[in-house]
């Protein structure tokens, strides 16, 4: 069964038809050809995947994407901004948080998803929100650092 | 003094990546592409008697549907090795659950799926066996019949008199150690896509080396190799895992039928069963010790288990059965090391090979001589420590040897005599409280596979805009050796790092080079490009000195110009268009190469040689709260220090510790596969658990310049090493804490209670 399913993705309204078991992340990278959006287990493990829908971080693994037909989703593209990179892509590479960078956007997205419901986290708090978000890389410790810097300058901004 | 060398800059490629704009291995896509997907045995042991595929050739949308017996598929092998033990697709027999039988292309990934699932093979199963020691005896079902034995590689290594070194110690300390079957856990997963066409194919991989790659994929296809053309793409961490690998030469093998390029990438559960994760290795060992904590030999006997096929296996047996004897001035030395098949996955290279299973035995052996004798463990070490200039049985040359420093440091910044005297106090308290250490050693490129080819070239383009592109023979996966090389060709330039970027790696337009493995990258590729970058300014000096009509000795190169004496200058971008202007475009190149000095081949009887042309050290401190009544284990804090020779790039260095000390402990206290008769019953994330954020402690990297003659700037190998101490490290703070052993990776809860209580007993 097909269904025709209509999804705001990083602004722009994308319609396709898709299966009911296309999950959102298959919906993001295979359809509308957004790669960043990783994927690393399809299994709601390792936290790659995690977009902003209607402006909370989710895994695009676990949902489908017939549920998020007629809401929004923000995906590491759309987080770019027309004068370049946001707050939270800049502390990541001052702190030296991306290595392989495979687990960034994900990382990146549920940053974004903490310090707008948490704008000054402790590091236990940090690193209680990224416990779903897997990286063999870095140990995390630059990623913590990354998050710091990153609210950090949110509120820099906001003075 | 450096300008660039030595400072911490971020990766060159970050903001590709924190943009989600890098295109990497399982992002890439070609029109027209179908979809693969594999087969794979569900039983350990058998022979096939029969694959039905009409069914699944019906199915709409599928485009191929091939079995082993539809090809004439050559046996093959990796790096080098002369038993030919592998075949793409299984034909007669499977040797392990995961095997490869068939494969279909469809055009969409869900049809491959489905289609794979309607092929109906019969088998007629064959008595497995799973336990190395038991597939060495005569009786053991043979997994390839054509050897007429499962032991792949024996290896027999004597230096001095170990008998007497025996007979003289005052202190005998023996242990039998095992390590697990842990996966790489890099997030993106194995990946490729190939194209055949004609009688030539063409791959784009996220591999580590495309020159191996094409080296192997040519012998298992029946090619030559230059019909087989490899462009690597950017990859999702490697760690050792994603060399060469069955999954890409199957896509060619589809495409070669279905006339279109193949796509395939695998699950987490194709990962978790069915890829090279690192060889268990079984470690009998015994050191002897004189009274004044001097080693006086060693006898080792290790059982590694290959799986079904061999892959890296006698190379990552040998680095187990060597390389730690050249980490302490010990002579007398007897190893004896069995590579073995088994009907379980078949294991390869990973971070540290062969290192972390062999230290961990060692380091474990060392803590409890110390113990027995009264001596503290870190000055065991000091009393023993290999040095600058040391020549050891192996023949490996120290041209710097930071261990002595590593240790020192380590014990001063993690106040290791007073935290031992402090934790002491907590032996009572339910949570009791330990510090151990450990130290280990590398290579910086390893000489053990192939006799025909050792060392790295690079080759630096300047255009006609003063703008540079490094073609390495190096594959950057993420540790970030682009902008290493970007970093020392900026040095030799003298010019700003935003005019310079790196290539991945291909086998059209890069040099010849072996790629990434071995911490060979940024000692033997730095110095390649260093080498290039030199050769490249010599030849910009030459046409800025015609332009400023003087000679070219006259000419300094600062801040992208070039200066005379007398005030003349002309900018690096200005001199880069006359050079290509004058000569009809043709671009500025440097040319650079280097080879290893006094670096040989391993002896193929007593495995003496000196593989590397420079070795680094590392000392890990670690300590531990250890609840007596659970045995459960916390971490918390590690202090770790590295000989890396020279910090190239300090901030890099140190994410290059944090995530090898991450590795560490998940190797040491949580990462294996569990195993029933060969099926892998933890095939997720989920069940084979890797450290998170909040599973690490607070951790201190401290990084020590040794400085060594051939290393470029100094700088040795580092990603490795750093992982390899942390294990034992943990079990000796186990054992300070609560006065139990544990020679079993990884340690979990159950066995440390299990030892408590025995202890108790």
């Amino acid at each position: 069964m097909s269904y025709a399913v209509n999804i705001k993705i990083n602004g722009y309204q994308f319609s396709e038809e898709c299966d009911e078991n296309t999950t959102l992340l298959d919906f993001i990278r295979e359809r509308v050809k957004l790669t960043g959006t990783k994927k690393g287990c399809d299994n709601g493990d390792c936290g790659a995947c995690t977009v902003l829908f209607d402006g909370k971080a989710v895994l695009s693994c676990m949902m489908l994407a017939v549920q998020a037909d007629g809401h929004e989703v923000l995906t590491i593209e759309g987080l770019t901004e027309e004068n370049g990179l946001n707050e939270i892509q800049k502390s990541f590479i001052k702190a030296g948080a991306i290595q392989c960078g495979y687990c960034t956007p994900g990382m990146v997205m549920a940053t974004l998803g903490l310090l707008s419901e948490n704008p000054d986290p402790t590091e236990e708090e940090i690193r209680k929100a990224l416990v779903g978000h897997l990286c063999r890389c870095s140990g995390y410790e630059n990623i913590v650092k990354g998050v710091k810097l990153a609210a950090k300058a949110f509120s820099e901004l906001k003075i | 003094m450096n300008s660039v060398i030595g400072k911490s800059f971020p990766l060159i490629d970050s903001e590709d990546k924190v943009a989600g704009k890098l295109i990497y291995g399982s992002d890439f896509a070609l029109h027209g592409m179908l979809y693969g997907a594999v087969l794979r045995s569900p039983i350990a042991h058998g022979r096939i008697s029969n694959i039905d595929t009409s069914k699944a050739k019906q199915i709409p949308g599928v485009r191929a549907v091939l079995t082993g017996k539809d090809l004439n598929l050559p046996h093959y092998s990796v790096a080098g090795e002369k038993w030919l033990d592998e075949q793409l697709l299984a034909t007669e027999k499977v040797r392990y659950i995961g095997d490869e039988i068939a494969l279909v292309a469809a055009v969409s990934h869900e049809i491959a799926v489905d289609a794979v699932k309607k092929i109906k093979v019969e088998y007629e199963e064959l008595p497995a066996v799973f336990d190395p020691e038991e597939a060495m005896k005569q009786n053991a079902p043979v997994i390839h019949g054509q050897f007429g034995t499962n032991i792949a590689r024996e290896m027999n290594i004597n230096h001095g008199d170990v008998e007497k070194a025996f007979r003289d110690a005052e202190v005998i300390v023996e242990g039998e150690f095992s390590t697990g079957r842990v996966h790489h856990g890099y997030i993106e997963p194995n990946a490729g896509v190939a194209d055949w066409r004609g009688d030539n194919v063409t791959f784009w991989l996220p591999t580590q080396s495309p020159v191996l790659a094409r080296m192997t994929y040519a012998k298992a296809l029946g090619l030559a190799k230059d019909k087989v053309k490899v462009f690597q793409l950017p990859l999702g961490g490697g760690f050792g895992g994603k060399l060469e690998y069955k999954l890409h030469p199957l896509c060619a093998l589809l495409s070669k039928i279905s006339g279109r390029p193949v796509k395939m990438v695998n699950t987490r559960q194709d990962e978790l069963t069915a890829s090279l994760p690192r060889v268990p290795m079984k470690i009998k060992m015994q050191l002897a010790v004189s009274k004044d904590g001097v080693f006086l030999g060693k006898k080792v006997k290790i059982i590694a288990d290959n799986g079904a096929y061999m892959n890296y296996g006698p190379g990552i047996l040998l680095s187990a059965a060597t390389r730690n004897d050249n980490l302490y001035k010990i002579k007398n030395i007897k190893t004896q090391g069995f590579l073995v098949y088994t009907n379980n996955m078949p294991t390869g290279a990973f971070r540290g090979f062969g290192c972390p299973q062999s230290h961990f035995a060692q380091e474990t052996l060392v803590d409890e001589a110390a113990v027995k004798l009264g001596i503290d463990p870190a000055e065991i070490r000091l009393i023993n420590a290999s040095e600058k200039g040391d020549v050891t049985p192996h023949n490996w040359h120290l041209g710097s040897c930071g261990l002595s420093d590593c240790i020192s440091q380590s014990i001063e910044v993690a106040e290791w005599r007073a935290k031992k005297e402090l934790y002491k106090k907590t032996k009572n308290d339910v949570w009791v409280k330990g510090i151990g250490i450990a130290s280990c050693l590398h290579v910086s490129g390893n000489r053990t596979f192939l006799p025909f080819f050792d060392g790295s070239s690079s080759e630096v383009r300047i255009n006609e805009e003063g703008k540079v592109t490094v073609f390495p023979g190096e594959v950057d996966l993420g540790q970030g050796s682009k902008t290493v090389f970007a970093m020392i060709v900026a040095e030799e330039l003298s010019i700003p790092m935003e005019w310079i970027s790196v290539s991945d790696m291909d086998t059209e337009r890069c040099p010849h080079g072996m790629g990434t493995f071995g911490d060979r990258v940024t000692t033997l590729g730095g110095n390649a490009a260093k080498d290039a970058a030199i050769d490249a300014r010599k030849k910009m000096t030459e046409v800025a000195a015609r332009k400023l009509g003087v000679e070219a000795t006259e000419i300094t190169l600062k801040d992208a110009f070039f200066r005379t004496k007398d005030g003349k200058s002309i900018g690096f971008a200005e001199v880069a268009e006359a050079a290509s202007y004058e000569k009809a475009g043709a671009t500025v190149v440097g040319y650079g190469s280097f080879q290893p000095p006094n670096v040989s081949m391993v002896h193929p009887e007593t495995k003496v040689g000196n593989v590397s042309c420079a070795y680094p050290f590392v000392t890990q401190i670690v300590e531990v709260e250890v609840n007596r009544h659970t045995g459960e284990v916390k971490l918390l804090k590690i202090v770790s220090s590295h000989d890396l020779g020279k910090a190239i790039n300090p901030m890099m260095a140190e994410g290059q510790v944090f995530g090898a000390v991450a590795m560490g402990i998940g190797f040491g206290v949580m990462e294996s596969m569990v195993e029933k008769k060969g099926a892998v019953c933890n095939q997720s994330f989920k069940h084979n658990y890797m450290p998170r954020t909040t599973d690490m402690p607070p951790l201190v990297s401290l990084l020590i310049e040794s400085n060594d003659p051939n290393g470029p700037y100094g700088a040795k190998g580092l990603g490795e090493p750093a992982l390899t101490a942390i294990a034992p490290a943990i079990a000796n703070a186990i054992y300070d804490a609560v006065g139990v052993r544990l020679r079993s990776l990884p340690i979990n809860p159950e066995a440390v209670l299990k030892e408590i209580n025995r202890d108790r007993k």
